[in-house]
Order: C-alpha cells, then sequence, then structure tokens
C-alpha cells in the first residue's frame, strides 16, 4: 500500500476570469503562505484523500489586506484501472470579498488519470471534476460547476520526495432571480513538495 | 621300540590333547582318518587320510582345509616307517602353507622334528595380498606380503603374461617374512600399458638353483574420475538490453505534449474562459521541458549502465562457474587410480627333493 502525504507549501493563484453579473472580473491572488495538507491512503483499490488549503487572497487591482481563503476536500476514491481513479465526496471552499464571504460546498465526481512518462520519475496526471450538488451561499441559485487540473508529479530516485507542478480550473454557473448568469471561473498554479514513501 | 615310542607319544598326546583336538583335532573331513590315527590303526589312518585328501584336492578346497589331513597322513606314515612318504607329505604341506607348524601337545618331537627338517630344506614361500586394492600410481603402494617357509633367497619380480621382465621389486634374503611394494607404474615411471601382470617369487634353493616359483595374476585397471560437464552459458533471454531502445524516449516525448495539451486544454473542457494565463503556459512549459530532458535521458542508444553491470555479473558468475569446473576436471584428470585384483596364486614349478 502506498501511503503518501504532501506537506508543503503552495502557491496558488487565482482569478475569476469572467462573471457575466459581476463586471468587471476580480483577479484574486494567494500570495501569502498557505499549507496544504493531502492524505491519501490507500485500502487496496480504495484511496481516501483529504486535502486542505489556507491562506490570503488579494482582488486585482485592489489595494489594501488580503482576504482569508480555506478550501479543503474529502474524497473517498476507487482505482477503476490501473491509471484511472474515480473519487467522490465533498469539496469546500470559503474566500472572502469585499462584498462578503463566500462559502461553497460541493459534492463532487472526479475522474483521475495518470501515467509515468519519463521512467518511473515523472507522472503526468489529469483530474476533471463536475458538482453532482452545490450548496453556496450567494443571492443566485447553482446552476453546475465543472473543473479540472493537469500536471506532473516528479519523484526523486535518492530521497522519498515529490514535486508537483500543475494547472487547475473550477468553472462555476450561477443563475440570478431574473434569468441572468453569472460565471466565475477559479485558475491556479499548483506548485508542491511532499514526502512519498512506499 | 618304535612301537613303544608310539604308544608312549599318543598317551601323551591323549592326556594333554583336549585344547589341541581343537586345533589340529578331528574335524568332519577327516574325522574317520584321525580316530583310526588316534586307535594306533596308521594304515588304515593313512588311507583314509590319502582318500579324503584326494577329494578334496579334485573338488579344489583351500590349502587351509587340506592341512589336517596332510599333517596326520604324514605322521601316520612316519609311524608306519614310511618315511620317505612322510618327508613327501610334509613337504606337499609346507608348500601349501609356509607358516604351518604341527601342535607340539598333539604331534610327539618324532614327528615334529621330521617336519621341522623337512620345513628347513623346503625353500618355497607364500604370497599374502589383498584381493583388491586400490593405489594412486606414483603416490600409494600396492603392497604385498611374502612370507617364507625357512631362510633362503628370493627375487619378487613383476612380469608381462609372457613372462617378461616388467619390473623388479626385490632380490635377496628372506628370513620369515619380507612386505614388498610396488609403486603402480611400470620401469619407465609410466603407467602400465597391460591389463594384468605376474607376481612372481622364485625362491632359489641353497646351491643357487630356483627351486619353487610361486606367482600370482594382477589384474589392472585404470580408474579415471568422470570430468564435470562445462557450465552452459546463461540464455539470451537472462541478459538485460544494455543499450536503451527508443520506446522510452518516444514515451517521454509523447507523454509530455500529451499532459501540456491537456493543461492548454483545461479552460475549453471546463467551459472557462479561455483567456491568457501565465501559469497555464508555464506549467504546459514545464511540462513540455521535462519531456525533451526526459527524451534526452532516454534518447535510443544510450548505455544502460546498471544493465551493463547485472550482465558483468551474470557472465562472470558463468565464468567464474567454468573456472571452477576446469580446475575440478584437471584435478580429476590427475586423480588416476589403479585398481589391482589379485588371482590365486599358481606354483609353476616345484622341483622334488
Amino acid at each position: 500500500m502506498r501511503r503518501a502525504l504532501l506537506l508543503a507549501g503552495l502557491s496558488l493563484l487565482a482569478r475569476a476570469l469572467v462573471a457575466q453579473t459581476l463586471e468587471p472580473a476580480g483577479i484574486v491572488s494567494v500570495v501569502s503562505t498557505r499549507v496544504r495538507s493531502q492524505d491519501p491512503r490507500g485500502f487496496g483499490r480504495l484511496q481516501l484523500a483529504v486535502s486542505y488549503v489556507e491562506g490570503k487572497v488579494d482582488s486585482a487591482g485592489v489595494g489594501g489586506p488580503g482576504h482569508d481563503l480555506v478550501e479543503g476536500s474529502v474524497l473517498l476514491g476507487a482505482q477503476a484501472l490501473p491509471w484511472l481513479t474515480l473519487a467522490v465526496g465533498p469539496h469546500a471552499r470559503s474566500y472572502t470579498l469585499t462584498s462578503g464571504t463566500q462559502r461553497w460546498v460541493f459534492w463532487e465526481l472526479r475522474a483521475r488519470a495518470a501515467g509515468a512518462f519519463i521512467g518511473s520519475a515523472a507522472r503526468g496526471y489529469v483530474e476533471l471534476w463536475r458538482a453532482l450538488s452545490a450548496d453556496v451561499n450567494v443571492p443566485e441559485s447553482f446552476d453546475h460547476a465543472q473543473g479540472g487540473e493537469a500536471g506532473m508529479i516528479i519523484r526523486f530516485a535518492r530521497a522519498p520526495l515529490q514535486a508537483r507542478v500543475a494547472y487547475r480550473m473550477d468553472h462555476t454557473v450561477l443563475r440570478g432571480a431574473l434569468g441572468g448568469t453569472r460565471l466565475e471561473t477559479v485558475d491556479g498554479l499548483v506548485v508542491g513538495f511532499g514526502l512519498d514513501w512506499h | 621300540m618304535r612301537g613303544l615310542v608310539a604308544w608312549v607319544a599318543l598317551l601323551l598326546g591323549g592326556a594333554v590333547g583336549a585344547r589341541p583336538a581343537v586345533a589340529q583335532g578331528a574335524s568332519g573331513t577327516f574325522a574317520q582318518g584321525i580316530r583310526a590315527y588316534q586307535n594306533l590303526e596308521f594304515g588304515r589312518a593313512a588311507a583314509t587320510l590319502r582318500r579324503d585328501l584326494a577329494r578334496l584336492s579334485a573338488a579344489g578346497a583351500p590349502a587351509a582345509d587340506r592341512v589336517q589331513g596332510l599333517v596326520y597322513l604324514g605322521a601316520a606314515d612316519l609311524f608306519r616307517g614310511r618315511r620317505d612318504s612322510a618327508v613327501a607329505v610334509f613337504k606337499r604341506l609346507v608348500q601349501l602353507d609356509p607358516r604351518f607348524l604341527p601342535d607340539r601337545l598333539v604331534f610327539p618331537p618324532e614327528v615334529t622334528t621330521v617336519f621341522d627338517s623337512v620345513r628347513a630344506l623346503t625353500k618355497t614361500v607364500a604370497i599374502v595380498v589383498s584381493p583388491d586394492t586400490q593405489v594412486a600410481p606414483g603416490a600409494d603402494n600396492f603392497g604385498a606380503w611374502v612370507v617364507a617357509s625357512s631362510f633362503q633367497t628370493v627375487e619378487v619380480t613383476l612380469r608381462y603374461e609372457d613372462g617378461a621382465p616388467f619390473r623388479s621389486l626385490y632380490a635377496g634374503p628372506i628370513g620369515d617374512s619380507l612386505r614388498v611394494q610396488w609403486d603402480g607404474l611400470d620401469a619407465a615411471g609410466q603407467l602400465p600399458p597391460v591389463g594384468r601382470v605376474l607376481l612372481r617369487v622364485a625362491s632359489r634353493a641353497p646351491t643357487g638353483e630356483i627351486s619353487t616359483i610361486l606367482q600370482l595374476p594382477l589384474d589392472l585397471r585404470i580408474v579415471r574420475p568422470d570430468t564435470l560437464d562445462w557450465p552452459a552459458p546463461p540464455p539470451q533471454s537472462a541478459f538485460l538490453p544494455e543499450r536503451a531502445g527508443g520506446r522510452s524516449a518516444v514515451r517521454a516525448l509523447l507523454g509530455s505534449v500529451l499532459v501540456s495539451g491537456a493543461v492548454l486544454a483545461i479552460p475549453s473542457v471546463v467551459g472557462g474562459s479561455g483567456g491568457p494565463s501565465g501559469s497555464r503556459v508555464a506549467v504546459a512549459g514545464t511540462v513540455g521541458i521535462a519531456g525533451m530532458v526526459g527524451y534526452l535521458l532516454h534518447r535510443p542508444g544510450r548505455p544502460l549502465q546498471a544493465n551493463i553491470r547485472a550482465n558483468q555479473v551474470l557472465r562472470g558468475a558463468w565464468q567464474q562457474r567454468v573456472a571452477n569446473a576446469t580446475a575440478e576436471n584437471a584435478r580429476r584428470r590427475g586423480d588416476v587410480r589403479l585398481a589391482v585384483h589379485a588371482g590365486p596364486a599358481t606354483v609353476i614349478q616345484a622341483r622334488a627333493p
């Protein structure tokens, strides 16, 4: 059973790219130190992944102190194929903007494909998810949400260390009471270092 | 007077002869003749003993089975007044067993004196040797005991079957016994070229003439140990490729292209805006660079040092096994043994006294 613990500094640059009802789009970036904890535990073909991110976000073009960001997920997965893992679980996110604190809770279904492409040192992966249901404290009603992440994980041969670099994007569609639609997109660069031993 | 001596001798022998009766007393074969001898019926005893001895000789019985009958026959002939016949019987007895001595508690001094004089005049020997022996030629020795009936001069030689000399082992006097040794080689120091030689002991009378020749056939067999087969070389399938193929390099390139493409395609897949994003381009570029580095690291034809070392270990182990087998075979080739089987001894010349 492979046990991996990813405990490292994480840089996450995020911005709302397009918001049709919230013009203009605010660009936020997390610049302070954040800690993310991920503890995937394999139970045979089952996996449990726990992640936690805490930090600050800054709105682009707006000065002043940053706003708190807290994000976490608990996903229970199963390895359908040697290179494909399916997972389901809650994903919660809370961050504060000038308009107030937004709290999101998604129940997600994730599919993750991974495989080594440079010997056994580097593994590439692509992960897509879609929200099965959501609970969000904004005036608009939730329509749908989905996202994805792609990148690579490099393992060091002589040390139980691994590094990860990836790009992620979450896209949420909210529908207003008057029929309008607000799109909220958050993308980010994921850089992580962690311990990895078998 | 001679009859009186015989009576006294027999009485003395009977009084103290309980124990000797076990050694040289009546046995099953000669019981009737010995009983007649003890009853002083020497004529009947001689006739009975001669009959039994003739039957044993015809049956090829060993000498040890005949000596008891011969000593009683000699004594009976002596008491019958046939000294010449007794001497002939005793001489025959000495030739059969040069070490034989009559029990002096059973036979009177008149008998033992005659026997001793015959034994002193009869120049013969016996050869005592193990039936089967193995020696390392040049290192070990094949040994045989030559037992003499009396002091004499002997010549101990090994000869070919046609009588030609093969090796001379000893020439000189012998008192009681002599151990002769042969190193298993011929006169040139080589292995015997024949499968049989004769161990011949020629006894010389005091006059210098050969009185008796005793010879023993020795069957020779050179025993060479089997050599080991050479270890088979490792099968080709056991060796790892020592040069990298193109598969890993192509996989690195294709994998990086796929992952980079996935990074760039995420916005369109998830439905978000595909606007310019420095982070997205940075990740795709990083993956692309990693793919190129992987291609260079796994370029086709690159020596695979780990596999080369593993193959060297495999070849080295096989070469070591070959060297061990070669050394063992060399040792076995040098470990030649000579198996010697001794046949029955025969007297090929015996001169009458």
